[in-house]
């Protein structure tokens, strides 16, 4: 699922480049090796961590939601941008959904569809702010997540009493709690640990690895971001790919939002404050550059799954929480690190070998 | 360069270096700060320019500046420093520790938690050049580490037990003017002699600027990135410093709300995110801007929200206004080739 902007079809050199890689420089494989060692060490010495209701589902739930996040990042990440206001999108997206259920009581789908559309709009104003005006994306990004904090607490504590909407619209509590075992198809039921909500994970994952794999347009955005200069004079409309790329980091957000809110139960201004750092974790754990022009939808979800997976063993190990943060940033090094290291290996053997 | 000559051959230095500063961002941010003081002066019915009123004004306003030229300097060499606030909040903490737990004096606490803050800015620029990872990415993940180290070192409490000596430096006032304020002027001050007089200094304004172009002149651009984070390694110590003096007590949300100050400073003063130029006046008087926003949000008991939105939509209008103002100039010169709008934007 990794795209990159020169197909291996159509440039033969490069594919017999890429013949000559070993297996294991395979990103994606070697996460996904990871988070499975991980989650087999974990489940052997504390047996709890397999517990598929008490243990899976939240964490399944959380990493649903985070993957989310990160691709967010992802597509801002794919024109050479980055988005600092994925947490806020996703708290200014939260709170026109919240806004509708507690004062117009529309039904459930509906307020998802005010968040989504308020996330975009929201995203779509950065990338215009961005395209239009040539400033870095880090710093639009950083005074719309300042600005956006400030508004959506003024909002939540002017339209509200105690700074949170609690209005339960029918189906969102279901939305919850549900997991696949309330899905049966005769006597077969699914897994009590994968949670109903991770449908939009799906959904937002299909979607994105259609746009970057098989679309004309995703093709455009990795190109922008992968050299904006070339891009422009082979006619691509760079100022309005990054629009796009920053819409639909908002809409992604949004979407977020929501599935914390979900989540929680309650829709409030706090709703976002952690994302900033597993949305980056993610994406680039994934394989996704920081400089623009490559993406990876599975490797995002893997890196996601990988970060989750760490958190919650350590918790289960009794590593408090005061420790957590220290061992993340520590595997986040040594995860980069080794990836550097195993590319440049790669690269030597291949060299010495041609 | 037409405009300069003209100002040039008219004739004197003073009035040219005069009316170049009446132009630039610094002078701006100056009326800015002048007329909201003023303003605020008004509002208030004159007690904001008494004495006490002016010593809490400035004594907040150390940490502020002193942060923002930590920023700043990452910023010179085209590197960003997300860890300013979790660093800060780490060597606070260590400080607040050492001398509540310890009995540490407060002399030899402030030389350690200065030399700890220059010795983890030392290793962020060390992991930065020696693993070639992006900045971006190394500084997130020491920023994560020194939350959890804060966090262990403090847990839930609040340490506030500590010295006198350092609690007297932080509250003395002289003429109402306090000392932690004048720690942070005499830092800014340092930091320009070194940036604009010394040839260290030139090399990471080099190095920032043009790195080809600096290692073709044989700058170690490595060299300079380690030593700019070195720098605002010990800037961030400094702010520390000024915090736990000045702060009731130390706890772990400490430095919690740096990061974003941090870099509002620097960029509303007019640094450039892409490296190779400083602005050591204009973050100063940035900082001053976001200081008055601050106490007019006091003045008023305004939601602290208010802040946030404000300093927001401030970032926002300066770079879009800048951005505007030079488009017009470079419509107005002539221009041989078409230019290339630039989109390109994380570095």
């Amino acid at each position: 699922m990794t795209t990159s902007i020169s197909p291996p079809d159509t440039v033969p050199e490069e594919k017999a480049a890429t013949h000559h890689m070993p297996f294991w420089v395979n990103q994606r494989l070697g996460l996904l090796a990871l988070v499975i060692a991980l989650s087999v060490l974990f489940g052997v010495l504390r047996p709890a961590f397999l517990d598929q209701q008490l243990v899976l589902f939240p964490l399944l739930r959380d990493i649903a939601t985070l993957t989310v996040v990160a691709l967010a990042q992802m597509v801002a990440l794919s024109v050479g941008h980055m988005n600092l206001a994925v947490g806020r999108m996703a708290a200014f997206g939260a709170m026109f959904a919240g806004l509708g259920y507690d004062r117009l009581g529309v039904p459930m789908q509906v307020g998802l569809l005010m968040c989504l559309a308020a996330g975009a709009a929201i995203g779509a104003v950065t990338g215009w702010l961005i395209a239009r005006t040539g400033v870095s994306s880090f710093v639009v990004t950083l005074a719309m997540d300042f600005a956006l904090l400030g508004l959506v607490s003024l909002m939540y504590s002017s339209l509200t009493d105690d700074a949170a909407f609690t209005t339960h619209p029918a189906g969102i509590d279901a939305l919850r709690s549900y997991s696949l075992a309330d899905i049966c198809a005769g006597p077969i039921c699914g897994s009590p640990a994968v949670p109903q909500i991770a449908q939009f994970t799906v959904l937002a994952m299909l979607a994105l690895g259609f746009l970057y794999g098989c679309t004309r347009i995703g093709r455009e955005l990795l190109l922008t971001g992968a050299n904006p200069a070339a891009a422009e004079l082979s006619g691509i409309p760079t100022g309005r790919r990054v629009l796009l790329a920053h819409t639909l980091s908002g809409l992604l957000a949004a979407l977020a939002g929501f599935m914390a809110a979900a989540g929680t139960g309650t829709f409030r201004a706090s709703i976002g404050d952690d994302f900033m750092l597993p949305s980056f974790l993610g994406a680039v754990l994934g394989g996704t550059l920081l400089t623009g022009g490559v993406v990876s939808v599975l490797g995002t979800l893997l890196g996601t799954a990988l970060v989750g997976v760490i958190r919650k063993g350590l918790d289960l190990l009794g590593v408090g929480l005061e420790s957590l943060n220290i061992y993340l940033g520590c595997v986040l090094l040594l995860a980069l690190s080794a990836d550097r290291i195993r590319t440049v290996v790669s690269y030597r053997k291949v060299v010495r070998s041609t | 360069m037409n405009r300069l000559n003209v100002t040039l051959s008219q004739g004197s230095w003073g009035g040219s270096a005069l009316r170049r500063f009446s132009r630039s961002t610094a002078a701006m941010l100056l009326c800015v700060v002048v007329v909201g003081y003023v303003a605020l002066g008004i509002a208030s019915s004159g007690s904001f320019f008494e004495g006490p009123s002016v010593r809490v004004f400035l004594q907040y306003l150390a940490t502020p500046i002193l942060i923002g030229l930590a920023q700043m300097v990452a910023l010179c060499v085209g590197q960003l420093n997300l860890a300013v606030g979790a660093l800060g909040g780490f060597t606070a903490c260590l400080m607040g520790v050492l001398m509540a737990d310890h009995g540490v004096p407060a002399g030899v606490t402030v030389i350690v938690g200065l030399l700890t803050a220059t010795a983890i800015g030392l290793a962020t620029g060390v992991a930065i050049v020696g693993t070639q990872i992006n900045g971006f990415i190394v500084t997130l993940a020491t920023m994560t580490i020194l939350l959890g180290a804060q966090y262990r070192l403090t847990g839930t409490r609040t340490v506030d037990g500590y010295s006198r000596t350092l609690r007297d430096f932080g509250t003395a006032a002289p003429l109402n003017i306090p000392l932690v304020f004048v720690t942070a002027l005499v830092a800014a001050a340092l930091l320009a002699a070194f940036m604009y007089r010394t040839v260290a200094g030139r090399r990471l304004l080099a190095a920032g600027g043009n790195p080809l172009a600096a290692r073709l002149s044989g700058i170690s651009t490595d060299r300079q990135i380690v030593a700019a984070h070195t720098l605002s390694g010990l800037l961030i110590g400094v702010a520390a410093v000024t915090a736990t003096a000045s702060l009731p007590g130390v706890n772990r949300s400490v430095g919690g709300d740096w990061l974003l100050p941090s870099f509002a400073a620097p960029i509303i003063g007019g640094v450039a995110l892409t490296g190779g130029s400083i602005a050591v006046l204009g973050t100063v008087l940035a900082a001053f801007v976001t200081r008055l926003i601050d106490a007019a949000r006091a003045q008023f008991s305004l939601d602290p929200s208010w802040v946030n939105l404000l300093i927001g939509l401030v970032v926002l209008g300066t770079v879009a206004g800048g951005r505007l103002h030079q488009t017009r100039l470079e419509k107005s010169a002539t221009t041989d080739g078409a230019v290339l709008p630039q989109t390109g934007g994380a570095q």
